[in-house]
């Protein structure tokens, strides 16, 4: 039992704490601050520079040292990393070593302020880009750049959920853009064909669905190019498919009706 | 001299032989503003005073801030030499390379030009463009070395070294004339031999060599800048003064009775005189003896200076002034600033003015002695030859010679820029002195606000009384103030802001207000037209349905003053004017006529192309529209700028240099668009690819022999969480469907560099394959030129021809679809077992097996779709940084669905499928799924996601490489920077193909390539360091795998050795790939903090 005085201490700054329960018990590791996303991601490979030191605690503010005891009976039986703990004391740093990555992968962890910020900063982006991919100017049939989306969404004081995916994410920015700005979903180009029978029925009920009708042919059976919303893809598959009992069909012609080609001015 | 009023210069518009059409042209910096402000000072339009500061033709703000010119602009000068009054339409031009396009326009509307040098500095490189373009528009330069008095003032050169460093100028002068002219004479031989050639082939027996260029032949005397020759003035325009020989010539030879013509030829050169023997003689250097030059001219000035400016001698002044007659008034003579005192008398003394405009109106040729040869150059276009134009056209050159302002003959203008101009600046809407009655009226109204005011302020007294009893607020005020407001609203009216003139001149005929011209677009051809047309057809017909013709009206004419305008009813040939209403019709340039059979003139040929490319978009995305109406108006605007929306959405503006795009985007902010904006680096596109399995290492060791290190990096890739997928050692890659009924097993093979390139040239052609493919599919018949199958039979044949060998054995029959859009670089192929399906060149032969095919058709559609959709998306963003694959193939080893999955669902449903199709042992079955209602939503969507899936995986199994676009890069410089160059391109990553000599001229062609994404800024940087001797013209050229693969880390001992464990010497495949990560939001693999332990402490010292 080392006496607490000063001389014994040693004081360590920039403090993350990786925290993990098993069995009743808790088991922490000191870690520097924004290094264990970097670590969890695979960029950081080096153990050094994301532990503070080798060792597992109980409690990392008080300087609590977990018992060898219950590391390896609660720890290692449950996370089963151990190669063989109870044979001297030497294997046992070994193992610790095990133990470590162990925690470190699968503890809780308060996320630090840089970590926070990059990753709301990536989500930003690729909500941005996500929008700028499935959007265009109804005026020119273009898309807008992924700067001019960033730059609309501060305008409207969007900020990022980090719990919810980005794409749903992209769909609410969608929408709320549509106020500011001249945007709108890039439409999917179909080809519906469907029989002659159902034909007629079936397109009163496919009408407010379609935003425009291309080319109507009818031979044999009804063959409709038009553009949609791809909101509406899902719900024209069904309504195709159950009307027409499988003998309609319905052909992606592309998934977003943009201009292609530079276009001098 | 006097303002001259408008009526004397339209009264001198009538004479041609008195007009002279003329442009100063220099390097940056030599003066030529201050020329120009000289020159229009002594028509009395600026104080003689402010010439030089004022900078008159500077109008814009920006060219007053920087002081620079940024425009060209014209203004209409008065002079009278002798008994002889001249019309002088002067141009000003910009210096700086990055307008050497305006340079371009001031020089066709030409006949002449000034072309300044700084005495100090010499032959700079733009004063070798702008002789080089005089050159070749074939117009007549004379030549003004400026600035003397630096060569007193601050190099505090004596007279004597002052005449050799003048002579070196000119010299140097007429060394880059001399080169023109060689390189000239060199090309038309070339084409004579050529010709030659052509026609002796058959007798080429005993053919003599000729050693000599024909540059002995041709005589090019006449081209030299020479005192003697009268074309060159000596000039300070700064201080206002300026002379030529002839002004001396006249005075020593009343002086020392020495005849004119002697001194004329003596005057400059190695001359001096000999004081006892009153004789002149040759060989003053030889002799140690003061040239004629310095001993009667030179010495003269610095003296002056030396007594004006130096020590500032009041006497000795006095008896100069006296001497030379000159008339200095208290006021100079008592300014602090001797300057001011020197200009007073040098301006009376030597006005540059004087010396300036009676060289030009001698030397330089009026629109009556046009050249027939630069008639013929300006009709013909492109490479056609003046005599293959039609007879009526060829004509024509009469009416250009003549330059005739009768009625009868046919209109030529040349409009060679639009410029904007604030529409309040027009004469209509200017500000013009009230009449009498309008005066009478406003001091009316004037009154009865008075009055009221008067009224209103007694009420507001009283008020005030009241005020001090009850302080209620006053009420008479606010009548009073919304009467006011109403007044000055009156006048305002809302009207577009700028409107565009035309910059033009008149080649022939005379051009009236509101008269009907043709606008002959640059691709007109007057054959055809005249062949079109009805004869003595007119402009004021109806439209004619001719291509690249057109009608308008000439709204309105202006006499173009500088800044000012002046309306004018009709100008005749041979002159410059502005033409107000043709922003509809011309973009930036074009030829007006009355007759249809003028052809156009030859495009104007700009010096410096448009390079620097940036992005711009709006502060505030709502503002969108604005940007584009703005860019439209600059595009009008500004000869040189090109905008364009890419089709990644980008407005992208190309500018000639940094300073160009300044001054648009200053334009685009404050005049077009009227919106913030910015500019950023435009997007660079990438394409992902994968190669072959390389064969050595970094350090260029062979891997066979090598065994590897063991890899004590963590391994980063996280083994597939999802286990439905398995991929083999050799890159076949299997994937099952999550709801395990469909698997696909997807191979990746990049395609020969050959056929990638063929493929890319061909997509147009792809493209139209596809459509009839689909119309097939459908059991419709469309019917295809029998070109169009022409063409896909070569390409299939070209396909077979580069695809050989075992690996790619009958691949061509068996391609299933191209990707990504269905016509790109990508292949995807039917290497499945047994399914068959309808290749993609069924449109060949379809007129044996359409039935079949027709009856597969229905079957497949669903399945097979969701395949290539799958394909089409793995093609569209690649697994590295989510950009489009290129030269990849795709090849689908293995395709179930297993017959479960048609039990579990489609009991119900029998359709006439396998039959045909599933005939091989690896069952290619394939039916639409009626029930969607499985967790994973429906089949096709599952395949299309595994299908996706599984391409991705194939390509992440072979090694992977970024390509990058390129550009090809012709710069050309001289030989002393070259090296320079070689630098700047070396450090850009860019590659040397080839460079060579231009016969006749010391200029090197350096032919590179260039990365897109190392050329922001390399257009700036390369002239900065050349200090502008080269000058690059970037064009896209074609995609480059980039040899270094963005993954690599090492794994050899000697890789180990080479680049120590971390590797972190620049991987510039990896730079790209993580830039464009970042930019569209993905995961970078990248730490946040590199140190741990370097971040900053938050701890409480304790």
């Amino acid at each position: 039992m080392s006496i607490f005085t000063p001389t014994n201490q040693i004081r360590l700054t920039n403090v993350a704490v990786v925290r993990m329960k098993k069995g009743g018990k808790r088991f922490e590791i000191a870690c520097y601050k924004n290094k264990v996303m970097s670590w969890r991601s695979g960029a950081e490979k080096d153990l050094d520079e994301v532990l503070q030191t080798h060792s597992v605690f109980v409690n990392v503010s008080k300087g609590q040292v977990a018992k060898k005891d219950d590391l390896t009976k609660k720890l290692f039986l449950n996370v089963s990393m151990a190669t063989s703990y109870h044979q001297s004391p030497v294997q046992y740093s070994l193992s610790l070593s095990d133990i470590l990555p162990g925690i470190l992968a699968k503890g809780e962890l308060q996320v630090s302020d840089r970590e926070r910020q990059t990753q709301l900063e990536t989500m930003f982006r690729d909500i941005a880009t996500i929008v700028a991919e499935k959007c265009v100017n109804p005026e020119t049939k273009r898309p807008y750049t992924v700067n001019l989306i960033e730059r609309a969404m501060k305008d409207i004081h969007y900020s990022v959920k980090a719990n919810k995916s980005t794409k749903q994410q992209a769909l609410e920015v969608i929408r709320q853009l549509k106020e500011t700005m001249e945007i709108q979903r890039a439409h999917m180009r179909l080809r519906l064909v469907l029989p002659a029978k159902e034909a007629k029925r079936l397109k009163e009920k496919l009408k407010p669905l379609l935003q425009v009708v291309e080319s109507e042919d009818f031979d044999e059976a009804l063959e409709m190019v038009c553009l949609v919303d791809p909101g509406c893809y899902r719900e024209i598959d069904e309504l195709i498919r159950c009307e027409t009992k499988g003998r309609g069909s319905l052909e992606v012609l592309s998934l977003r009706d943009v201009e292609e080609g530079d276009e001098k001015l | 001299m006097g303002h001259t009023s408008l009526d004397k210069i339209i009264a001198l518009q009538r004479n041609p032989a008195n007009i002279r059409n003329l442009c100063i042209l220099a390097h940056v910096d030599h003066g030529k503003t201050t020329l120009a402000d000289c020159l229009v000072a002594s028509n009395g339009i600026i104080s003689g005073r402010l010439a030089g500061k004022l900078r008159y033709l500077d109008s814009r703000e920006d060219e007053q801030i920087r002081g620079i010119t940024m425009k060209s602009s014209a203004i209409s000068l008065h002079y009278r030499n002798g008994d002889q009054e001249y019309l002088l339409n002067l141009i000003d031009s910009p210096g700086h390379v990055d307008f050497s396009s305006e340079v371009s326009t001031a020089v066709r509307l030409c006949d002449g030009a000034i072309v300044v040098v700084d005495a100090v500095e010499g032959v700079c490189p733009q004063t070798q463009v702008v002789l080089r373009q005089a050159w070749l528009e074939n117009i007549r330069p004379v030549l003004v070395i400026n600035k003397i008095d630096r060569l007193i003032m601050e190099l505090k050169l004596t007279s004597q070294e002052a005449y050799t460093h003048l002579q070196k100028i000119l010299e140097q002068v007429n060394a880059v004339t001399g080169t023109l002219f060689t390189s000239k004479v060199l090309e038309e031989r070339a084409e004579k031999e050529k010709i030659e050639e052509r026609e002796s082939g058959t007798l080429s027996g005993d053919q003599v060599y000729d050693w000599s260029a024909g540059l002995e032949e041709a005589d090019d005397s006449h081209l030299y800048f020479s005192p003697d020759q009268g074309n060159v003035v000596f000039a300070s325009a700064i201080d206002g003064w300026g002379f030529s020989i002839q002004q001396f010539a006249h005075i020593y030879s009343q002086r020392m009775g020495i005849k004119t013509e002697v001194l004329l030829k003596t005057l400059w050169g190695d001359f001096y005189l000999n004081a006892k023997a009153k004789k002149i003689m040759k060989g003053a250097q030889a002799k140690g003896k003061k040239p004629l030059f310095v001993q009667l001219v030179l010495d003269n000035i610095w003296s002056l200076y030396d007594a004006v400016v130096t020590r500032r001698d009041k006497e000795k002044v006095e008896k100069v002034v006296t001497s030379l007659g000159v008339k200095v008034m208290a006021r100079d003579s008592r300014h602090s600033d001797p300057k001011v005192l020197l200009s007073a008398i040098c301006s009376q003394w030597l006005p540059v003015s004087q010396a300036v405009l009676s060289m030009v109106c001698e030397k330089l040729p009026s629109p009556l002695d046009m050249t027939a040869e630069r008639v013929e150059k300006l009709m013909s276009v492109g490479a056609r030859r003046f005599d293959t134009l039609p007879q009526q056209t060829q004509e024509l050159k009469r009416a250009f010679l003549q330059c005739s302002s009768s009625e009868n003959v046919p209109v030529i203008i040349f409009v060679s820029k639009m410029f904007a101009v604030d529409t309040k600046a027009l004469p209509q809407n200017r500000q013009r002195p009230l009449t009498q009655e309008e005066i009478a009226q406003r001091r009316e109204l004037a009154k009865q606000r008075h009055a009221d005011r008067m009224a209103a302020d007694q009420r507001a007294a009283e008020n005030h009384k009241e005020l001090t009893h009850s302080g209620t607020p006053q009420e008479g005020q606010p009548a009073g103030v919304t009467q006011m407001e109403s007044l000055t609203l009156k006048d305002s009216k809302p009207a577009e802001e700028e409107t565009f003139i035309a910059f033009a001149r008149v080649y022939s005929g005379v051009v009236k207000k509101g008269q009907r011209v043709f606008v002959l677009g640059p691709k007109y051809d007057p054959a055809q037209a005249l062949n079109m047309l009805p004869e003595k057809y007119s402009a004021s017909d109806c439209v004619p349905e001719v291509p690249h013709l057109s009608c308008c009206s000439m709204e309105s004419i202006y006499l173009l003053m500088g800044r000012e305008l002046e309306e004018l009813e009709e100008v005749p040939a041979g002159n410059v004017l502005g033409v107000g209403g043709l922003e509809e019709y011309v973009l930036k340039s074009a030829t007006l006529s009355t007759s249809p059979a003028c052809p156009p003139f030859t495009p104007l040929n700009f010096e410096a192309t448009a390079i620097v490319r940036v992005a711009i978009e709006p502060k505030h995305p709502s503002e969108m529209p604005k940007l584009v109406r703005g860019m439209r108006l600059l595009n009008q605007a500004d000869p040189c700028a090109e905008v364009l929306i890419q089709e990644t959405g980008e407005h992208v503006l190309v500018t000639a240099g940094e300073v160009h795009l300044q001054r648009c985007l200053d334009d685009l902010r404050d005049r077009f668009a009227k919106i913030e904006i910015s500019a950023s680096k435009p997007i660079i596109p990438f394409r992902e690819t994968v190669i072959r399995p390389p064969k050595v290492d970094m350090v260029n060791e062979e891997l066979g022999k090598q065994h590897k290190v063991a890899i004590i990096h963590q391994v980063s890739q996280p083994q597939s969480h999802i286990n439905t997928l398995h991929v083999d050692p050799s890159g076949l890659v299997t994937l099952t469907t999550p709801n395990r009924l469909a698997t696909v097993s997807v191979r990746a093979i990049p395609l020969p560099q050959e056929v990638t390139r063929l493929l890319e040239i061909s997509s147009e052609l792809i493209r139209t394959l596809e459509q009839v493919n689909m119309s097939l599919r459908e059991g419709k018949n469309l019917d295809i030129s029998l070109s169009t199958v022409e063409a896909i039979t070569e390409l299939k044949g070209q396909l077979e021809s580069l695809l050989q060998g075992r690996k790619w054995r009958n691949t061509v029959e068996r391609i299933w679809a191209f990707g990504p859009r269905r016509y790109g670089p990508n292949i995807l192929l039917n290497s499945v077992e047994g399914y068959q399906r309808p290749s993609v060149w069924q449109c060949l032969s379809r007129g044996d097996k359409v039935g079949e095919a027709g009856a597969q058709a229905t079957v497949l559609r669903d399945f097979d779709n969701s395949i290539v959709s799958g394909f089409q998306l793995a093609t569209l963003s690649g697994p590295m940084c989510e950009e489009p694959l290129m030269g990849v193939c795709f090849s689908i080893e293995r395709w179930d669905i297993q017959s479960s999955a048609i039990k579990v669902e489609g009991s119900s449903e029998t359709t006439p499928q396998a039959g045909g199709i599933a005939s091989g042992p690896s069952q290619a079955r394939r039916r639409p799924d009626v029930s969607s209602a499985d967790c994973y939503g429906p089949v096709s969507g599952q395949l299309i996601a595994a299908m996706k899936e599984a391409c991705r995986h194939a390509f992440q199994a072979q090694p992977q490489r970024l390509m990058a676009a390129m550009y090809t890069c012709e710069i050309m410089a001289t030989a002393e920077v070259l090296g320079r160059v070689y630098g700047v391109l070396g450090k850009r990553e860019g590659r040397v193909l080839h460079e060579e000599m231009k016969e006749g001229t010391d200029m090197f062609i350096i032919k590179a390539v260039l990365p897109v994404a190392e050329s922001f800024g390399f257009a700036d940087e390369i002239r900065k360091r050349t200090s502008g001797l080269a000058s690059p013209q970037l064009v896209f050229s074609h995609w480059e795998v980039i040899s270094s693969d963005p993954y690599w880390v090492p794994t050899t001992e000697e890789e180990y050795l080479h680049f120590g464990e971390k590797a972190d010497s620049a991987n510039q495949a990896l730079k790209y790939m993580n830039a464009v990560r970042r930019r569209k939001g993905l995961y970078v693999e990248e730490k946040i903090v590199e140190h741990a332990e370097k971040q900053r402490t938050l701890s409480k010292n304790k």
